[in-house]
């Protein structure tokens, strides 16, 4: 820019103050540029973990606001009008969709008012449908469909494609460094997917079944060999009834299950009382519903926790 | 009326009769829902998997099997036969190493499973230095 002003001064003779005037707009210019590509893409996430791929691709140009935080049980969450505005401060939300989020359909309309671009990752991956016992009489939130999808590692890659898009879309100069972002990460979840089969191919195939707080894990049962067995419905709000739990104490006996799993946001009270009539011990605490804190505050580090605390109560 | 007690005393039993039936229905005992019938523990047919691994280059090989002893190598070697009795039903799944050294570079490391001399599973898996991945054998 100095050269060309350099040359402008020599070649056309202006007056000083004409050259003053040109020098202070291509300064005003160059600073309104600096100042609009520093100013990060306003993300939103009522899922934790769309929320750290988000921070993974978008990396410093990108600021993600999660409104849905590690530890919340989202099946009960309903945003604030706090929550409302900041949503529609932001440029994207994410959601996890499937029926995840009950009141997303409230929030659709204003959000097109606010101009929000919503993102939703239950439109990318492949939904499995699940068994919903004793809801013959009343509706609930999840129809059929599962929604826990992140528990598939194929479909939060699907996912991270579908979130890089959003970002180019929203914010065209930075498609080089959300691509290349996007790309490690996907790297990344491909070293993870065969990290988790090589520490499940240590457990028998016989001993590959999950009791758990709440049928959140169905994904990973499909994808790894397990058979789900869980005290509540698909929701945490599902209570299960004394004869549900009687049976499934039958059940882990005749299976001989060495463990089962609480969940991180769920109170274990009832997977206490099955282990006080079985010989199954409480085999650890499972992030299911999202991530968690710590060692789960990633998405990598969740799957990690997750397979191993699995692993080490089952084998 | 009051000059029947007999018949008030009818009328009185009846209606409290009457009242017992709701009662009734709502305090009977539910009928116990059948426990799931668990499937008949049939003694496993166990079969035995033959284990071929095959190296571009020499390194330490090994073969694992859930709750069996792991197969090594005593050295780099380019090759590693293994075999495993297992369920027949439901074959557990294969963690294949093979420890390149890595000056060797871009190295494969192939494993075959057979089945009484029938080919169940060919994979083949490439990468430098620690070269690891899992096979599924496919249920007869």
């Amino acid at each position: 820019m100095q050269v060309f002003f350099a040359i402008d001064l020599h070649d056309r003779g202006e007056p000083v103050s004409s050259m003053m005037n040109r020098l202070l707009m291509a300064t005003v210019v160059l600073a309104w540029a600096t100042f609009a590509q520093a100013e990060p893409l306003r993300v939103a996430s009522l899922s934790t973990v769309m929320a750290d791929l988000a921070r993974d691709i978008g990396a410093e140009r990108v600021e993600v606001t999660e409104i849905v935080k590690p530890g919340v049980d989202p099946h009960i969450y309903e945003p604030t009008p706090g929550d409302r505005k900041t949503i529609a401060k932001s440029q994207i939300l994410l959601a996890s969709g499937l029926g995840f989020e009950g009141y997303l359909d409230k929030l659709r309309p204003s959000l097109e008012k606010a101009g929000v671009r919503l993102v939703v990752g239950g439109d990318v991956v492949k939904p499995i449908e699940t068994a919903c016992e004793e809801h013959e009489d009343h509706d609930h939130s999840h129809g059929s469909t599962d929604p826990h999808w992140w528990h598939s590692i194929s479909n939060v890659q699907a996912v991270v494609a579908q979130i890089c898009d959003a970002f180019i879309a929203a914010d065209p100069a930075g498609q080089a460094d959300y691509e290349a972002n996007a790309k490690k990460l996907q790297s990344r979840l491909a070293a993870l997917s065969k990290w988790v089969r090589l520490q499940l191919a240590a457990l028998p195939k016989a001993s590959r079944v999950l009791v758990t707080s709440h049928d959140a894990l169905g994904y990973f049962a499909k994808d790894n060999g397990f058979e789900i067995l869980a005290v509540q419905g698909i929701s945490t709000s599902d209570q299960p009834s004394s004869q549900k739990v009687k049976r499934l104490i039958e059940e882990i006996k005749v299976r001989k299950v060495k463990a089962i799993f609480a969940e991180n946001i769920e109170n274990p009270k009832v997977l206490e009382q099955i282990t006080n009539e079985t010989v199954a011990k409480l085999g650890g605490v499972l992030c299911a519903d999202g991530l968690g804190s710590g060692a789960t505050a990633t998405y990598e580090g969740m799957m990690k926790s997750n397979v191993s605390t699995i692993v080490e109560a089952l084998k | 009326m009051r000059g029947f007690p007999l018949l008030r005393l009818f009328l009185v039993a009846a209606g409290l009769e009457l009242l017992g039936v709701p009662v009734w229905l709502l305090t009977r005992p539910a009928p116990s829902v059948p426990l799931p019938a668990s499937a008949p523990i049939e003694p496993q047919k166990m079969a035995v998997y033959d284990v071929l691994l095959t190296s571009s280059a020499p390194a330490r090989l090994a073969v694992r099997v859930a709750n069996q002893p792991s197969v090594e190598s005593a050295g780099p070697a380019t090759s590693l036969s293994a075999s495993f009795t297992m369920n027949a039903a439901e074959p557990e799944d294969l963690a294949v190493f093979g420890n390149f050294d890595p000056a060797a570079g871009n190295s494969a490391l192939r494993v075959e499973v057979r089945l009484a001399g029938r080919t169940l599973a060919d994979s083949t898996f490439w990468g430098t230095g620690l070269v690891e991945d899992v096979v599924t054998i496919p249920k007869p």
